[in-house]
């Protein structure tokens, strides 16, 4: 849009030279494209180039002077030269050091013999170079009619397409669409597939990607068992399980928090207690989430409820009410309130649609077909939103559904009452060195952990609100609130809408926003989200970019692919349960994760899928596996949060952790669980050794291996080869190797000798066993899923 | 069994085996093979690197390190390293209304009469530069400092100035210095976090947005220490008290045995390498954490070089560090803002330079007896300065100075800047700069360049562009490099 303006405006410069052309022909000839290359082009080498051409690849204040149309056009001061007039020349006076504000180049001034050419340069019509370099795509950057142009023609934003999927020429691989174009793929690059897994290989990695779990002896036999009669049948009997119970819900779930960067606090703290501000019923939003995909909630109907819960009927003592924790749990404490539509605009633009928005803040967006003015359009709604105080219980709306024991309601009243009494008393007194109320610094510290830790408190919805006026909505010039431009109604994206069709004026336009998302004809939304899934149960994705399908994103590995699981999910309702069962069923999933030469020669990253992707432990699988093998791990779901594994750990599973945003916890950051901070597209994946030491000494995983010592099952064994049968069997799920059982025994015995020496006995805990279960939960096997 | 799989690709992690199974898993001779392993085979694949492995700078750097030493609330130039002698010939007047159009809205507002320095400035070292009395230890040491009286910040407040200084940007998350620093440079040591921000008792002001790694992966986040506790919560899960170290060594050697089985079936990953690397840091890493903490190892003439403070603690630690080859070491002198002084400034300037003086000469001492300054880039300064005249107070006990941005000082000391010259200059009364205008965008770009990176090439993807600490701003300023 800016550019189209400043291409008119090259047109009438033009017509201005001509005319200027014969208003200066008494003072100065036309100077031709030779002196340019001998007498300006130096100059402009030596003190320019570097931050204006596309060679240094800089184009700073938007000016190119390595072409005729850079210095027509102008940067955004404006036209830089105006031919046949030096004096009304931007540059000149730059140059010249006239003007405080504008003086070029900044590190010193040229000599006045350099100022002289190029006012002599100006004055006789500022020719360009002898090859112009004219439009370039890097003279468009932030060109936004190029862009909508480049738009026309990207992939992500066509129509998804329904694709007949293309027969296979592999045994086997015919019968679901999903092999039928990796094998097309595959087979294009003299590619073969790997065989199937092996059963155990298979039960294993299934119930990881389905539950976060892993199986149990018992289970893996059971599977075995089954797969050796009907191998198909046994495989959908185990997926079909797995994905009916609620551990599919808490596992597919938290890759959801990811995007909705979920945390149980803001991200600021009161200095004067250190602690930070709480966001007590946050969990209802987390609780909300599980619920919404273990009952196998529509996906559109599931993001329409996250945005506009409020606007499509339901009241607030709907349970889904607390789905519009989606905006209310964001980061927001002492930033200004910029920040926090910013973070709503992100969250829901980046999150749901992979495309970028927020650069479009302060100018049009350099690389992406997003004025600013969709941004400020965007703004209109979010700005029209109240956010509810986190601790008003007389706002936010009251949940049912939670029915805490009467003992611990009995217990939170009795507490509830104290902290009143205390909030009473100190009315009117302030704290010392801050000046601010006590009775806030009780509600905002006790009265806050009472509520979000406390199993006997009442549970409320977060939720935002709408504003009785939504306030008109004007871009902010360069993003500076204090400079207010054009008025942009509230509507949705220029690129997706081109009839930029306004929201209605009496509301944010949250519902209407909704529905331009989860409208069938919206080429992102559904791809954005079986990209995710496709990821997290392959390990890679089809689009490495998860939250940005924009030009500057990366294209698809498999576009066909990608567009026949976005057409089918669709086609099934919007079904998150029918996705991941189609995926998991085929054989491209099912394969084995093996390393195979000849294909790592042409395929090293296995972007086509060759192979199976060995996985590592998330930090929650890893933590929850532990739990689980001692036997530990407490499955009831919803509810308040607990620690991970400081003092008085929960053993609930890791969904059900407290997450600080204020401070994330050192471990959880050390395994790249995302800051929260802003919606996450992907989890890094790193290796450092504080991961190491999590393993090595954290109070969770060595009382968690005494538990394994401590079960039942191990207690019954008799002899020390046994004991070590056991415990392979509880942790790893297999017998031991012989030179596994021998090595496992020599460090017991030789821990027994060591103990037994009276001397060390003050130094040496007698405890071999546990180091034996430790070593293993240790062990690479344990965390890595084949 | 490696016959089997004795492939080309199979080679060198055969030979490395070899070496893994023939070790009695040392430590250090297997980490710096997994760390110069190549594989030799001519297979395409990218081996698996750790994010925080050493990697080189665009160019030779000057600086391996910095000490940044932060006066959170903004000290006032005037008094420490800026000396106005104008404002005392007019101490007392009101300013000129066209000067005083020249302060921030904000300021403007609550603008009091001018206010000299009490503080007595004289000149020191063979440079002569002028230091006040606030910093007699510190004013011995002028001849390394490079004194940059010229800074200007955007907004005049405490989080968008933190912000600005440390993350390039007044109002917008983007990733701090140290963390660009450890993207572009991995961590040296491999045993202690490379970005480590020392504050006693709490957080500055804007908290943990002061050293965040925002979009930049998680690990190179500065890891913040309370240097009133102990050193343990450097790294959670430090140690474990209930075994010996030797207990816990013949435990780990079980895993290694068991993960080597686990690789010989999978070839050709090497995260699994990674991992049986890193559990070997992990362990070593249990003394070095500890140790850097220990002051009790320094000797007493040390000690009592650096004295008996927060802040002697503090900068005694941070020395540990940038021994230990952590790159970025922020020091914060407390929690809040301390140096913010609204009111009671001279006592309260008083105070805090008393309580940093020492230890900070002491720091730049120990530095260059070690041979390290030359390599150690010691920064010293606020988020912004202060006013030249009082804020309006109705208790003339307690005048104070308002904030400032338009021309503060902040000084550097070794890591290849010039010592004992002073860059820049604000105007007689201290409202404005006059002269060679730095911008933090430039001051940014100046450090980068010492560490050895051109600040245009330093760059990461994210949301769809690349971004850079000093975005679309910043030169370099050779005149104060050496």
């Amino acid at each position: 849009m800016m550019r189209s303006s400043l291409l008119s405006v090259t047109n009438s410069a033009w017509l201005f030279l001509v005319m200027s052309g014969f208003a200066c022909s008494q003072e100065a000839k036309q100077l031709g494209a030779d002196f340019f290359e001998q007498r300006i082009r130096p100059i402009l080498v030596d003190h320019c180039y570097a931050c204006h051409s596309e060679a240094a690849g800089e184009q700073q204040g938007g000016l190119l002077l390595d072409r005729q149309a850079g210095w027509l056009e102008g940067g955004e001061s404006n036209r830089v030269v105006v031919p046949g007039e030096p004096e009304s020349s931007l540059l000149v006076k730059a140059v010249r050091y006239e003007d405080s504000e504008l003086q070029m180049p900044p590190e010193e001034k040229l000599s006045n013999e350099e100022i002289r050419w190029l006012e002599h340069w100006i004055r006789g019509g500022a020719p360009g170079p002898v090859n112009d370099l004219g439009e370039t795509k890097f003279s468009r950057l932030g060109d936004q009619a190029y862009l909508f142009d480049q738009a026309k023609s990207h992939w992500a934003f066509q129509r998804i397409r329904r694709i007949t999927p293309p027969n296979a020429e592999f045994h086997g691989w015919n019968q679901s669409s999903i092999d039928r174009f990796v094998a097309a793929d595959l087979k294009a690059d003299r590619l073969e597939p790997s065989p199937v897994a092996d059963p155990k290989t298979l039960v294993r990695r299934l119930y990881y990607d389905l539950t976060g779990l892993p199986p149990t002896m018992q289970q893996c036999r059971s599977f075995i068992d089954d797969y050796q009669i009907d191998s198909e049948q046994a495989v959908t009997e185990l997926v079909d399980s797995l994905l009916a119970s609620r551990e599919y819900a808490h596992q597919i779930a938290r890759m959801w928090l990811d995007v909705a960067r979920y945390a149980d606090t803001d991200s600021f703290y009161r200095p004067d207690t250190r602690t930070p501000h709480y966001f007590p019923f946050a969990f209802a939003y987390r609780d909300y989430v599980v619920e919404a995909f273990h009952r196998d909630k529509p996906y559109d109907q599931f993001l329409k409820e996250q945005l506009a819960a409020d606007l499509i009927g339901f009241d607030a003592d709907s349970p889904e009410i607390a789905a519009l924790g989606f905006y209310a749990v964001g980061p927001h404490a002492n930033r200004a309130q910029e920040e926090s539509l910013d973070d709503w605009i992100d969250t829901s633009m980046r999150g749901l649609m992979g495309i970028t928005v927020a650069c479009a803040r302060c100018h049009d967006h350099k690389y992406e077909p997003v004025p600013t003015a969709d941004y400020y359009a965007l703004r209109g709604v979010f700005a029209s939103l109240n956010r509810v105080d986190p601790l008003d219980e007389k706002q936010l709306p009251k949940l049912d559904g939670y029915s805490p024991t009467t003992d611990a309601i009995s217990d939170y009243e009795e507490k509830r009452a104290a902290i009143d009494k205390k909030i009473k008393e100190a009315a009117g007194k302030k704290v010392g060195g801050n000046n601010l109320p006590v009775p806030l610094k009780i509600k905002e510290t006790e009265l806050a952990e009472l509520l979000l830790f406390h199993p006997g408190a009442p549970t409320h919805a977060m939720v935002v609100t709408e504003k009785s006026k939504p306030p008109a909505s004007f871009v902010f010039v360069r993003g500076d609130a204090g400079v207010k431009g054009e008025e942009v109604p509230r509507r949705f994206l220029k690129v997706l809408d081109p009839m930029q069709s306004a929201f209605p004026e009496d509301s944010s336009g949250r519902k209407q926003l909704a529905e331009k998302i989860v409208d069938p004809m919206n080429p992102l939304t559904a791809r954005v989200f079986v990209n995710r899934v496709w990821g997290q149960l392959i390990g890679s994705y089809l689009v490495s970019t998860p939250s940005d399908f924009g030009l500057q994103g990366s294209a698809p590995s498999h576009p066909e692919l990608l567009d026949w699981l976005a057409a089918d999910f669709i086609d099934h309702g919007w079904s998150v349960k029918s996705l991941v069962r189609s995926i998991v069923l085929s054989q491209t999933y099912q394969q084995d994760s093996l390393n195979r030469d000849a294909m790592a020669k042409s395929d090293p990253m296995n972007l086509k899928l060759w192979r199976a992707n060995r996985k590592r432990l998330s930090i929650e699988e890893l933590r929850d596996s532990v739990l689980a093998v001692s036997g530990e791990l407490d499955l009831t779901p919803r509810g308040r949060p607990g620690e991970l594994w400081g003092e008085g750990y929960t053993r609930r599973r890791a969904i059900y952790g407290y997450i600080n945003r204020f401070n994330l916890d050192p471990t959880l950051r050390a395994f790249d669980f995302p800051s929260a901070m802003q919606t996450q597209p992907k989890r890094d994946e790193s290796i450092v050794a504080p991961q190491a030491l999590f393993t090595l000494n954290s109070p969770l995983i060595i009382e968690q291996a005494a538990a394994v010592v401590a079960k039942q099952g191990f207690q019954e064994c008799n002899d020390d080869e046994g004991r070590v049968i056991s415990i392979f069997a509880n942790v790893l799920q297999r017998r031991p190797t012989a030179l596994e059982m021998k090595r496992v025994l020599r460090f017991v015995d030789q821990q027994k000798i060591l103990v037994q020496k009276p001397a060390n006995a003050a130094h040496f805990r007698d405890a071999p066993w546990e180091l034996v279960v430790q070593s293993l939960l240790m062990s690479n096997e344990f965390q890595y899923v084949d | 069994m490696w016959i089997k799989e004795n492939t080309s690709r199979m080679m060198p992690i055969f030979s490395r085996r070899e070496l893994l199974q023939s070790t009695s898993l040392g430590g250090l001779a297997l980490a710096g093979l997994l760390a110069n392993s190549t594989d030799g085979s001519g297979a395409e694949k990218e081996p698996y690197e750790s994010p925080l492995s050493q990697k080189p700078p665009h160019f030779a750097p000057k600086a391996k390190r910095i000490i940044h030493l932060f006066m959170n609330g903004g000290p006032s130039q005037m008094d420490t390293f800026d000396p106005k002698p104008q404002l005392n010939h007019l101490d007392g007047q009101p300013l000129p209304d066209s000067v005083l159009q020249q302060l921030q809205p904000t300021q403007r507002n609550r603008a009091g009469n001018i206010f000299g320095s009490p503080f007595k400035f004289s000149n020191h070292g063979e440079s002569g530069l002028p230091v006040s009395e606030l910093y007699p230890h510190v004013a011995k040491h002028v001849d390394e400092l490079c004194v940059i009286r010229s800074m200007q910040g955007e907004i005049a407040n405490h989080t968008p100035g933190l912000l600005l200084t440390n993350c390039g940007h007044s109002t917008l998350a983007r990733p701090s210095l140290g963390s660009w620093l450890l993207y572009g440079l991995g961590n040296e040591s491999d045993e202690l976090p490379g970005f480590v921000v020392l504050c006693p008792k709490g957080l500055p002001t804007a908290q943990s947005r002061n050293w965040t790694s925002d979009f930049l992966p998680g690990i190179y986040q500065g890891t913040h220490i309370d240097t009133e506790t102990s050193g343990k919560q450097l790294v959670p899960n430090l140690t474990r008290e209930d075994i010996r170290p030797g207990t816990q060594r013949a435990q780990v050697a079980l895993t290694q045995f068991l993960n080597r089985r686990h690789s010989l079936d999978r070839p050709g990953d090497e995260r699994l390498e990674s991992q049986i690397h890193s559990m070997e840091l992990a362990f070593r890493m249990q003394s070095a954490g500890t140790d850097a903490f220990d002051l009790s190892q320094e000797p007493e003439s040390i000690r009592e070089m650096y004295g008996d403070s927060v802040q002697a603690k503090n900068l005694l630690i941070a020395r540990r560090l940038a021994e230990r080859g952590v790159r970025y070491i922020q020091c914060y002198h407390g929690a809040g803002q301390p140096w913010d002084h609204h009111a009671a400034i001279v006592n309260n300037i008083r105070r805090m330079a008393k309580e940093s003086d020492q230890a900070i000469a002491a720091l730049l001492t120990d530095l260059k007896q070690r041979g390290m300054l030359d390599e150690t880039l010691v920064i010293w300064g606020g988020e912004m300065g202060r006013t030249p005249t009082i804020q309006e107070t109705k208790d003339a006990s307690k005048i104070g100075r308002d904030h400032h941005i338009d021309g503060y000082t902040i000084w550097l000391a070794g890591g290849g800047f010039r010592g004992g010259m002073a860059y820049g200059a604000t105007d007689e009364l201290a409202m404005a700069v006059v002269e060679k205008p730095v911008m933090l965008a430039d001051f940014h770009a100046t450090v980068l360049h010492q560490m050895g990176f051109d600040h245009k090439r330093l760059t990461y993807r994210y949301s769809g562009r690349d971004f850079r600490l000093t975005d679309v701003q910043g030169r370099v300023i050779h005149d104060i490099l050496a």
